[in-house]
């Protein structure tokens, strides 16, 4: 590798390093209440204290920066992989269903528990989301033993999605409006009111699975060839079936659970970092994702709040207005190096 | 069986339950090359696959080195055996060297970093199939001869002692194919790497192939050396070939012979009556070729394409009766085509036939 | 694999961790005197309530407060300058008095407020200006002494903090948003949850108003106010009915009839107006909501001879005249009460208005006794004519 190359790895690490500590700065300085500089620094640096101002930077402000870096960066990560895994530049993150699993199990939660007056804690709604984000991965690692062709398992989720969406609709005939009213907007995902506890969880599950992705990079760049030569190559190709649907999917897992489906940010964030990078090696692409998805959910996520504050965008609609037109000059270029 | 490097027993494939080709017993000894011929469809890549584990086996066992391949860890195969097979890949963002430098896999560390000695291994491979300057190109941009050799490049960077390649020859033009078999007939020389490949190009087949095994309708017909299966009536058979024929002597196609009285008589030998031939057979004109010895190189195109041929045994000057036959022929035909300027002591008596009708020589 | 089991254990583990986590109560105990065991404290007597049944008051010594919401958790007010006692159960919710900025989504309660004179300790609000009825909380709006929050589900934490918010009074709606909940329970702000659409009395949604004065400290002006309702529907309660079945109703977007449960409030509100209300026997369907959705054909069979029709224009608009309403569903045309021009239309504001349950009781038995009243004898309905 020459030289040349190095420097712009070197050069895309460090900017991505930069930007993720520039909308830190930044989104810890936005919000209604203003604070100054100099007020934040030291309360950071005090320690969780009484006064407002505290509660304001270390209770809302900074697990929602947190939460951004970490769910921004399993999403992109989890894209990446399934990008690479179907060979399919428009796979995301949800392409196996799990996102409409967990919205089928959230459902049915508001719609039983809160139907019968019961309330729900919002640990129960997470636990419900992984849940049903788990039954549709145990689904698609049920089918995935007995196909041959990858793709296949592209149309089994989404035909995981549509039954799970069918099933949702007719749990919801049976519900009145009000029951089901926050399903739309859960299923927009957001990252407002994540408390500490989530955070921790979060973390861990997210650095856990990226340290056995990062251990995964070996075979994920023999299978950039196709399987064949992958296995030629002494990949064990049923493990790491196995190994790259599970891990993929608990990344997802995770972000649908504490924050709902966001979507375009695993689809788009790929696309970004390769051209980023110009390679797509899994050494540098994982580590890479992950700060590229951070960068874009602590923008988006800026946006969604401040823009027409007190009002709070879906943090959705965001990803797509900026993921969206990403995809499509993606595609454009595709087009035209092929022909 | 104890010096075969690959060796399968009893070997039955097929796609999913139904078993294709049964009890197949293929041996692949090192330092050689073995060849799979056979119609589109009698199930080479099958077996290839088979051995390559990207199918599984329906019944048998291969043998890698003498031991069971299905006992061995997948570290253990890819260091002994690499591939090159006909699907193309797409790398995304892959410079030619990085593709080479994934043969390099079973011998890298954990996350698979390429040390100083492998990527000098990288260059040595890709010198040797001539593609050094293509290094840092993206390999989506080279043509397919070129992306042939990177991944030929790739499989001997793998350093096995077993290559497996189905159809390797199947984009290339005739230099790369030349140069491509050439380095694997390299390595297996100098290296004795054992080869196990399957060729559409017959010619080829015949003279690289150190043993040929032929595959037809879902059964090994025959296996054996080149000079046991390139037999033109063979080849015939084997192909189901109803037009034209295949010359095993030359190792040539021909077209579909025209049929009908001769209106022709081409005097040839010594390779001139060959372009004759074949521009009258071109335009449809049926004719009658003499006198050949049977040893002449004119002969067996002649036999494929004439109507009729008068021959004489090798070695032996013309005699009176083959003279009489030709002359003969040459009446009934309308016209006399001389392809030869030169006459020696043993087609003496073609100079004869060429005077009995004075036609320059046309074509 | 062992990679694998180690790693599910570890996602387990986590999981478990955040169930673990528990929510706190906040205990300020800032106060002049010294703090008190709970189990000191008697119970001196509770409140007296006439039509509610889904709160409860008791009067403890020393001047506390403990109000009891079915279904809805236990809150201690505890006053000015008291400590607050030590001990407390872990579910009971701790609401210090004074309370100068109220963050109210319940937007039901912003009557009583009204009637409380006490618009002005309401800082926060879950609707914007456009979202309310009612001038006073517009003005408030409009002159920056009420701030627009953000939706329930989304609403904007640091401006509630910034503004020393000290109680939130949200509606059932904020248990499909739990974490919303949590949240302003961590950052110190004790959450009310109302549950007056859960009372099946109107007058008794009405009595919610003591409820506010206990936080306020209004319970005689909450007593008197009460009680002037009362004097005014005497009359009206006390008569004989007058035999005339009406039904409540609203036409959905997909198409059902909307119509209130038998022993909804509303079903009451027209039998102590003297209706009688149809459909009748409607409570199969035993869950929390007070609504069902009928297919049009059950509505049809259940109601075409009823006397009166009334339609609930809150949820998607007031129709102004018979020709919208027929738009709605041409069946309706076949209703005796349409055939006799006894159609009327709910005002937008009713159901903000919860004061206004009275003058509301006392509006239907207008048009159930008069056959053509004036429109200013009638506040929360109008009548619907053909165009």
């Amino acid at each position: 590798m020459s030289k040349k190359t190095y420097t712009r790895y070197g050069i895309s690490f460090v900017t991505l390093i930069a930007l993720i500590c520039l909308l830190c700065l930044w989104n810890i300085n936005s919000g209604s209440v203003y604070l100054s500089v100099q007020e934040i620094g030291t309360i950071l640096f005090a320690g969780r204290g009484e006064d407002i101002a505290c509660h304001i930077v270390w209770d809302i402000r900074l697990p929602r920066i947190l939460a951004a870096v970490i769910l921004g960066g399993a999403l992109s990560v989890s894209g990446f992989l399934l990008q690479t895994f179907f060979a399919n530049p428009i796979a995301g993150p949800f392409v196996l269903g799990i996102s409409s699993g967990a919205k089928l199990v959230v459902a049915l939660t508001m719609v039983v528990l809160l139907g019968q007056g019961i309330a729900i804690s919002s640990v129960l709604l997470i636990l419900a989301a992984s849940a049903g984000a788990m039954i549709s991965m145990g689904f698609v690692l049920l089918i995935s033993s007995r196909v041959k062709q990858m793709s296949m398992l592209i149309i089994c989720g989404v035909m995981i999605g549509y039954i799970c969406s069918a099933v949702t609709d007719f749990i919801i005939t049976f519900a009145d409006d009000a029951n089901i009213v926050n399903l739309h907007n859960w299923s927009m995902g957001s990252f407002s009111g994540i408390a500490w506890d989530s955070i921790r969880v979060m973390a861990v599950v997210v650095f856990m699975t990226l340290l056995m992705v990062f251990l995964l990079a070996k075979p994920i760049s023999a299978y950039q060839l196709g399987e064949v030569y992958a296995q030629n190559m002494g990949v064990n190709i049923r493990r790491f079936r196995v190994a790259l649907i599970l891990l993929s999917s608990i990344l997802s897992a995770c972000v649908t659970a504490f924050a709902g489906p966001i979507s375009f940010v695993g689809i788009a964030v790929p696309h970004l970092m390769k051209s980023l990078f110009k390679t797509a090696k899994p050494i540098l692409m994982i580590p890479g994702c992950f700060l590229g998805g951070a960068v874009f959910c602590l923008f988006c996520d800026l946006i969604a709040r401040t823009v027409f504050a007190p009002r709070e965008l879906s943090i959705s609609s965001v990803t797509a207005v900026f993921g969206a037109p990403i995809v499509i000059c993606m595609m454009i270029r595709n087009r035209r190096s092929i022909s | 069986m104890n010096n075969d490097y690959i060796y399968t027993e009893n070997m039955t494939v097929g796609y999913g339950k139904t078993p294709l080709i049964k009890e197949i017993e293929i041996h692949v000894k090192r330092g050689e090359i073995v060849t799979l011929i056979g119609p589109n469809g009698a199930g080479k890549s099958t077996i290839l696959k088979s051995i390559i584990r990207q199918l599984d086996l329906l019944a048998g066992t291969v043998y890698l080195e003498g031991g069971p391949m299905s006992m061995m860890s997948e570290q253990q195969i890819a260091k002994r055996m690499s591939v090159l097979m006909t699907e193309r890949i797409h790398p995304e963002l892959m410079t030619c060297e990085d593709v080479v430098g994934t043969g390099r896999y079973p011998y890298t560390g954990r996350l698979g970093i390429l040390r100083k000695e492998d990527h000098k291994k990288v260059q040595e491979a890709l010198e040797l199939v001539q593609a050094g300057e293509l290094a840092s190109q993206d390999f989506m941009t080279v043509s397919d001869g070129q992306k042939q050799r990177i991944l030929l490049a790739r499989a001997i960077c793998q350093e096995p002692e077993a290559i497996v390649l189905d159809e390797p020859t199947s984009f290339l033009d005739i230099r790369h194919k030349l140069e491509l078999l050439t380095i694997l007939k390299n390595l297996v020389r100098e290296k004795k790497v054992a080869v196990l490949m399957s060729l559409h190009e017959l010619d080829l087949a015949q003279k690289l192939s150190d043993y040929i095994i032929c595959v037809k309708q879902n059964a090994i017909e025959r296996c054996g050396t080149p000079e046991e299966i390139f037999k033109s009536s063979y080849i015939a058979d084997l192909y189901g070939i109803t037009k034209g024929s295949y010359q095993a002597e030359l190792g040539c196609l021909e077209m579909v012979a025209v049929k009908g009285r001769p209106k022709v008589f081409v005097i040839g030998g010594n390779g001139s009556g060959i372009p004759v031939y074949r521009r009258l057979q071109r335009q449809g004109i049926p004719f009658a070729a003499g006198i050949l010895h049977e040893n002449d190189i004119d002969y067996p195109v002649a036999k494929a394409l004439a109507v009729e041929v008068v021959s004489e045994a090798p070695f032996e000057l013309i005699r009176e009766e083959t003279y009489e036959r030709a002359a003969a022929l040459l009446k009934t035909c309308g016209q006399v085509i001389c392809c030869l300027s030169e006459f020696g002591t043993l087609n003496e008596k073609n100079r004869l036939l060429s005077r009995l009708r004075t036609e320059p020589v046309q074509g | 694999m062992m990679k694998r089991k180690r790693f599910l254990i570890f996602l387990i583990t986590g999981m478990l961790m955040t169930a673990a986590g528990g929510c706190s109560v906040d205990q300020k105990t800032a106060g002049d005197s010294l703090p008190e065991e709970w189990t000191d404290l008697t119970l001196e007597h509770s409140m007296k309530l006439l039509y509610a049944n889904q709160f409860s008051i008791d009067y403890y010594t020393g001047g506390f407060t403990m109000i009891k919401i079915n279904d809805g958790g236990c809150y201690l007010v505890v006053p000015e300058h008291e400590t607050v006692p030590q001990s407390l159960p872990s579910d009971v919710t701790v609401i210090r008095q004074p309370l100068q900025n109220i963050y109210l989504v319940a937007t039901s309660a912003m009557d009583l407020f009204r009637s409380l004179d006490s618009v002005d300790q309401i800082t926060l609000s879950g609707t914007d200006a456009s979202g309310w009825y009612m001038e006073e909380a517009k003005q408030a709006l409009a002159q920056g002494k009420m701030f627009y929050a953000g939706k329930y589900n989304a609403p904007d934490y640091e401006l509630i903090l910034s503004k020393s918010c000290d109680l939130a009074i949200e509606s059932t709606m904020i248990y499909h948003s739990p974490e919303v909940k949590e949240q302003l329970e961590t950052l110190g702000v004790p959450v009310l949850v109302e549950r007056s659409s859960y009372e099946n009395h109107p007058l008794g949604r009405m009595e919610w108003l003591k409820l506010y004065a206990v936080l306020l400290g209004k319970e005689e002006l909450a007593e008197t106010c009460f009680n002037q309702q009362m004097d005014r529907l005497e009359a009206v309660m006390n008569q004989k009915p007058t035999g005339k079945t009406v039904a409540f109703f609203y036409i959905s977007s997909n198409g059902y009839v909307n119509v209130r449960k038998s022993g909804d409030y509303v079903a009451k509100m027209i039998e102590l107006a003297g209706g009688t209300y149809v459909p009748q026997n409607l409570d199969e369907n035993a869950n929390a909501l007070s609504t069902m959705n009928l297919q049009l054909e059950a509505f049809y069979a259940a109601a075409r001879d009823a006397d009166y029709l009334i339609y609930n224009s809150t949820i998607d608009g007031e129709l102004n005249s018979l020709n919208e309403l027929l738009e709605k569903n041409g069946l309706l045309a076949d209703f005796k009460a349409v055939k006799e021009g006894h159609v009327w239309c709910t005002e937008k504001n009713l159901f903000q208005e919860t004061m206004g349950l009275g003058r509301m009781i006392l509006d239907i038995h207008e048009i159930l006794t008069v056959e053509e009243p004036d429109s200013s004898d009638v506040t929360y309905l109008h009548q619907l004519l053909w165009e």
